[in-house]
């Protein structure tokens, strides 16, 4: 019994030290969920031969600079590899890369040592559209490790549509706080899209619609047309 | 055969003075039209000019003011719909976008069964060929080459995906990049903007 009663403490703790959005099964999901990304992230090399001598030579130094920090270094290949396929000089490539590994090194540290790969490079690019680190917290806060992709993505994009952050922020969090809310963000995602291409104010006032509809529970998140198939955005109309 | 125009003195005109007494006795002498007649007369005139019956039905089915009334009513609710205002909202945004010529690509995304992502795009012009590039295939222009569909100017590609953040973008005669200008759009890392796809891997 009392060996018993010591694995239960045991494993009492290893759920607290998850943190309280993470609780027992979550915490192991959420391990799932990061060996998963660190082997997407592994999976990804560099392909030097994309680039010439010293650039890649230059590369190769930020790869290792951001392996040190302890950062993912998909994202940054990923913008090399961008920056390849648009023809882009050398220096440019660099300069972006720096830039996304600054901005990656600031995600980390408002998001948390716990995000992923996609929540951080989410993040990155949330902060270079000049949200603050407060509302990524804000974000963070509202949902656990590995869940955090879809808010930050539809708050980066309706804030580069023209949403002021501070509104924004609160129907991203509010929606995100809601249970299984991932289609309801990307459905205000698509609300303010459409709207924005109306006009000034119009974007703003298609969001405040939509979040008293969902809050309310009178507007539905998009559903799936059909069983076999599940749109992850409405189709062109 | 003559073609003068015949004419017909009245009393005053002749000279002969019983002559003209004896006219303006004819002239007298012709009865008076019955008013029951004219009004006859002008009524079956009226009708055959404007096609429509002498005098007005009366019954039942004679038209009443309040049914235009009823049908307004009825027009307004159905196509408002107050009981649901999203479905109403949804079609008068199709019906604003519809309403435009395509002036810029319009793309969408679907996730179909295993794991597969349908990317399709419409562009407002015809192209040669397009590409879908990503972080999925390398950002590589010969990777994943979209179908030609209906007509000249929808492509579509299907590209397997696991779930997570994906980052894409087209490109159209392997020089001019362009985005959806509707789906999630990552900022401009220094080259130009691109899309975010979420796959969640449910399906």
């Amino acid at each position: 019994m009392v060996h018993l009663a010591f694995v239960a403490l045991f494993a009492i703790t290893q759920s607290q030290s998850q943190g309280p959005a993470a609780p027992g099964a979550a915490g192991a999901e959420t391990h799932a969920v990061r060996g998963r990304d660190a082997a997407a992230d592994a999976q990804l090399q560099f392909d030097a031969a994309r680039f010439d001598t010293l650039t890649a030579s230059t590369l190769r130094a930020i790869l290792d600079s951001a392996r040190h920090q302890g950062l993912p270094t998909a994202p940054l290949i990923n913008r090399a590899l961008e920056g390849a396929a648009r023809r882009r000089g050398g220096s440019e490539i660099i300069a972006v890369v720096r830039q996304h590994l600054a901005a990656l090194t600031n995600a980390k540290v408002v998001l948390g040592e716990k995000s992923t790969v996609a929540e951080l490079d989410a993040g990155a690019s949330a902060l270079k559209v000049g949200i603050d680190a407060n509302t990524l917290s804000a974000v963070r806060a509202s949902r656990s490790a590995g869940e955090a992709v879809t808010p930050l993505v539809v708050l980066t994009d309706i804030v580069k549509r023209g949403v002021p952050t501070s509104t924004a922020r609160e129907a991203v969090t509010s929606i995100a706080r809601m249970p299984h809310s991932d289609d309801a963000l990307l459905g205000l995602q698509v609300t303010v899209a459409r709207n924005s291409l109306r006009g000034p104010g119009m974007a703003l006032d298609a969001l405040n619609r939509y979040v008293r509809g969902t809050l309310s529970g009178t507007m539905s998140p998009p559903a799936p047309a059909t069983i076999d198939r599940k749109q992850a955005r409405p189709p062109f109309p | 055969m003559t073609d003068r125009t015949l004419h017909f003195p009245l009393p005053d005109e002749y000279e002969d003075a019983e002559l003209r007494a004896r006219v303006a006795a004819a002239y007298q002498a012709v009865p008076t039209a019955d008013p029951a007649q004219v009004e006859r007369c002008a009524r079956a005139v009226l009708a055959a000019a404007m096609h429509a019956p002498a005098e007005r039905r009366t019954g039942v089915v004679s038209p009443r003011w309040w049914w235009g009334v009823a049908a307004a009513a009825v027009l307004v609710v159905m196509t408002s719909r107050p009981w649901r205002p999203e479905l109403a909202r949804n079609e008068a945004d199709s019906a604003f976008t519809a309403s435009r010529p395509i002036t810029e690509p319009r793309g969408a995304t679907v996730e179909e069964r295993g794991d597969v992502t349908r990317f399709d795009l419409v562009l407002p012009t015809e192209a040669e060929e397009v590409a879908l590039v990503g972080d999925f295939n390398g950002w590589d222009e010969n990777a994943t080459p979209m179908v030609r569909r209906a007509g000249n100017t929808t492509w579509s590609a299907r590209v397997p995906l696991p779930p997570g953040r994906h980052i894409y973008a087209f490109v159209v005669d392997g020089r001019r990049w362009l985005v959806d200008p509707l789906a999630p759009q990552v900022p401009d890392a220094g080259y130009g903007p691109t899309n975010a796809l979420i796959v969640d891997g449910t399906n």
